[in-house]
């Protein structure tokens, strides 16, 4: 029996990339799927013959005069960018929530707990405030984007610094200091909303997050956060598994552990950041998708946070693609269905694993 | 030659100092076991020799090199922490969490190689875990939870090995296959292993040398039988203890005596006829109630004259498996007439030890309170071919007060001890108003001037 086991762990590195592979290729699946929802009706063969043109090389065999440029347009203005948006997000939201789990041993720990999303709002409800017509570009970032992202990164930072007692941070202390931090800047918020006196139904809209206006340059904007952040993550996801042993045992295995969870907070706020800006507040993926990827394919983190980043991706995809149609005329949130969704899957897997679950 | 020292290190937590100028050397192969009762510094201790609490002052160095100036992944190279209690969540595989000891050995993007596989498989069947490879780390039981995370020290192929608290929350056999474990592998390995351990008795027999530690210093180091005395561990642990070498184990083993009560100091005498161990427990029972016990005459070798000597009872002593003589006999009545009160126990009666029936028949005549325990019949322990029964019965005759359980004797001889007390007062305060009155007893107020 134990020697299977031994085989098991030799051929694990072989195993973890064929499951990336297989979940590439379920995220390119997943693209060309939601790109066929909306109104405008376009088929799969459209679909694949206006991808196929903006590959070079591969574009020369390909005939594109059956396809009307309209439906181009569609495709690759609207529902593109759209789609891309959520796979960015989703996956930027699950590998912080591996990285802020991880870093923390704490299965509530997400960027949202530690202030990302208040101090996001908090900026964009200023910014339409006080500069909503400023008009500000910034390698892809308007102004709104701009003030989304440095109060989350703020916001996170400010929460970590109160948090530190001599040369060390009490993880009980960080998300204690999150949680006031949150209520705190949210007071702050509505006293802004009131004493402004404007309508402020775009600040709500954006607070419930979503995908409406997403432009490329948005996607060229958060695109590098994104992959940056979770490469140079990927780098300390053995110290993560060792973190997980508690953090005198991870220094003793040879961690270092401050240096580990600064580099770590810095990079999760930074992504955290970054997909806020475009998306507003997007719940539960960060929370809830390193959670289900665990329970499926277990706690190793070199193998948790690629799958983390691309099962989010799909997830919310998906879930946009959903809030996209669910209601007609008007969409729904898509925190809302990511909820809806994503709940009921969840509570699934927590039952069918009949051990006890524990972080 | 891989040396480990500590020179005069103090720790601090602010500025309260919580360990105060110890120094230590320990050499490869050596086990030692820091003693000490809580909040003496040892945990400390071994936090800064794990470079996880940076000493106020002193140097911790490790083959001449201080460790707080090693990167922790060189460290960790050298040395292993198993710690007190391992919190480990997440469900990884026992397996996973040996391999992460390989971790100082790797860079870091290498997967585990086929060597690291080997020093793993062979640290698990050294701790006899490798059964358990696949197994989640948190369904497995607490001894074999402490075995895995022995097995991840060894994987780090350490030469130092440091245990905070082993055995806690560990039953008897694993508690003793643990110490067996580490000590082979201080043995076979030549490792340096440091461990706090509360259990005097386990350290006693296995560690080789200890270093026992009082109000944040040390107190005594060196070899078991220099540290571990009865009077040190008085000193350090304010318990009364007995130490013995136990001929089975050849280690000293220390038997704690109840912590030091507020003495009763009952300033009355009861002397014990006993033997073949039928005395031990009424012994140490009459001793906590602050009685000032003798016993004999006792066989030297006896089980109840070595408890009468570890319980520092004065004894007279017959040589051993010899007969009383008439002289013995006589020390032995001797010491009767000192005390207030006589026990004898259930032992069994032969010719060798019949004189000491004898003599408590002397006593009884002459007044001595007699109690007599009568657990086990007489008729079944008398090898006498009957005159051991029959002093039985002129002993009850003469008023000797026959009960049937051991444990009844503290309460019958606390109560006749406060009568006598009572009957000295009314005679010397009162005199004649209370004498021969039991119902003084119950009427305390009696005492005050009647009207």
């Amino acid at each position: 029996m134990t020697d299977k086991v031994e085989s098991k762990y030799s051929k694990r590195s072989s195993r973890w990339k064929l499951i990336l592979l297989l979940l590439i290729v379920a995220l390119v699946v997943a693209i060309i799927f939601c790109l066929n929802i909306g109104f405008a009706p376009i088929s799969f063969s459209d679909i694949l013959t206006i991808l196929g043109k903006q590959i070079p090389i591969l574009n020369r065999s390909i005939n594109s005069s059956a396809v009307s440029t309209v439906n181009e347009t569609i495709i690759l203005q609207i529902r593109l960018p759209r789609v891309l948006a959520g796979a960015l997000v989703g996956a930027g939201l699950a590998a912080a929530g591996v990285m802020y789990q991880g870093v923390f041993r704490n299965p509530m720990a997400d960027s949202y707990l530690l202030g990302a999303s208040a101090g996001a709002s908090f900026g964009y409800t200023l910014a339409a405030i006080y500069a909503g017509s400023l008009a500000l570009n910034f390698f892809g970032f308007g102004i709104f984007q701009i003030v989304a992202f440095v109060g989350a990164v703020l916001t996170v930072f400010l929460v970590y610094f109160m948090s530190r007692v001599g040369n060390k941070v009490p993880i009980a202390t960080l998300l204690l200091s999150g949680i006031v931090v949150n209520i705190f800047i949210l007071a702050l918020q509505t006293v802004f909303e009131l004493r402004s006196g404007k309508a402020l139904i775009g600040i709500v809209a954006w607070i419930a997050g979503g995908f409406t206006n997403i432009t490329w340059t948005n996607i060229y904007a958060v695109f590098p956060f994104v992959l940056i952040g979770t490469v140079l993550a990927y780098f300390f996801t053995k110290d993560l598994n060792m973190l997980a042993m508690g953090d005198d045992t991870a220094q003793h295995l040879g961690v270092n552990t401050e240096r580990v969870r600064q580099i770590m907070l810095l990079t999760g706020s930074l992504i955290t950041g970054a997909v806020v800006s475009i998306s507003g507040v997007i719940g539960f993926v960060g929370l809830i998708i390193p959670h289900m990827t665990r329970l499926v394919i277990g706690p190793d983190h070199r193998i948790l946070l690629p799958t983390s980043a691309i099962v989010g991706g799909i997830f919310l995809m998906l879930c946009d693609s959903l809030a996209r149609i669910a209601t007609g005329a008007s969409e729904l949130p898509v925190g809302v269905i990511t909820a809806l969704a994503g709940t009921p899957f969840f509570i699934y897997l927590l039952r069918k694993r009949k051990t006890s679950y524990s972080l | 030659m891989v040396l480990l020292s500590v020179d005069g290190v103090e720790c601090r937590y602010g500025s309260v100092k919580i360990l105060e100028n110890v120094s230590l050397s320990v050499k490869e192969g050596d086990f030692v076991g820091i003693l000490g009762p809580n909040g003496s510094g040892k945990t400390t201790l071994l936090k800064s020799i794990s470079r996880t609490l940076k000493p106020y002052k002193g140097t911790i160095l490790l083959d001449k090199t201080d460790i707080y100036s090693m990167k922790s992944v060189d460290l960790a190279k050298h040395m292993a922490i198993v710690p007190q209690e391992s919190n480990i969540g997440f469900g990884f595989a026992a397996l996973d969490i040996v391999l992460m000891g390989r971790n100082p050995h790797m860079k870091r993007f290498q997967m585990e190689s086929e060597k690291d596989m080997a020093i793993v498989r062979k640290a698990m069947n050294r701790t006899n875990t490798w059964y358990l490879a696949d197994r989640p780390i948190n369904e497995l039981s607490g001894g074999e939870k402490q075995r895995v995370v022995i097995a991840r020290a060894l994987a780090q192929e350490p030469k130092v090995l440091l245990l905070d608290e082993p055995l806690t929350h560990l039953d008897m056999i694993n508690q003793l296959e643990i110490m067996d474990l580490v000590k082979g592998l201080c043995h076979t390995e030549r490792l340096i292993v440091l461990t706090v351990i509360h259990d005097l008795n386990l350290a006693a027999r296995y560690c080789n040398s200890a270093l026992l530690l009082k109000d944040r210093k040390v107190f005594a180091v060196g070899t078991l039988d220099e540290v571990l005395t009865s009077k040190n561990i008085k000193s350090v642990f304010q318990v009364d203890a007995i130490v013995k070498k136990s001929l089975v184990t050849n280690s000293l083993y220390v038997i704690p005596l109840s912590p030091q009560k507020p003495s009763l100091a009952r300033k009355c005498a009861i002397h014990i006829i006993c033997g073949a161990g039928t005395g031990t427990l009424i012994m140490k029972a009459l001793v906590d109630e602050g009685y000032e016990v003798t016993a004999g005459v006792l066989n030297m070798l006896d089980t109840d004259y070595e408890s009468a000597e570890l319980l520092k009872i004065p004894t007279v002593n017959e040589a051993p498996f010899s007969p009383i003589t008439e002289q013995t006999k006589r020390a032995n009545l001797e010491m009767i007439n000192k005390a207030a009160m006589l026990v004898i126990t259930s032992v069994p009666f032969g010719y060798g030890n019949l004189p000491n029936l004898e003599t408590s028949l002397e006593a009884v005549k002459r007044g001595v309170r007699t109690y007599v325990i009568d657990e086990v019949p007489i008729e079944v322990r008398d090898f006498t071919g009957g005159k051991a029964t029959a002093l039985m019965a002129e002993l009850r005759k003469h008023g000797a007060i026959f009960i049937k359980h051991p444990s009844e004797l503290p309460t019958l001889v606390n109560a006749t001890h406060d009568l006598m007390e009572l009957r000295k007062h009314a005679q010397t305060e009162i005199p004649g108003h209370l004498k021969n009155e039991p119902k003084a007893i119950t009427e305390p107020t009696g005492r005050k001037e009647p009207r």
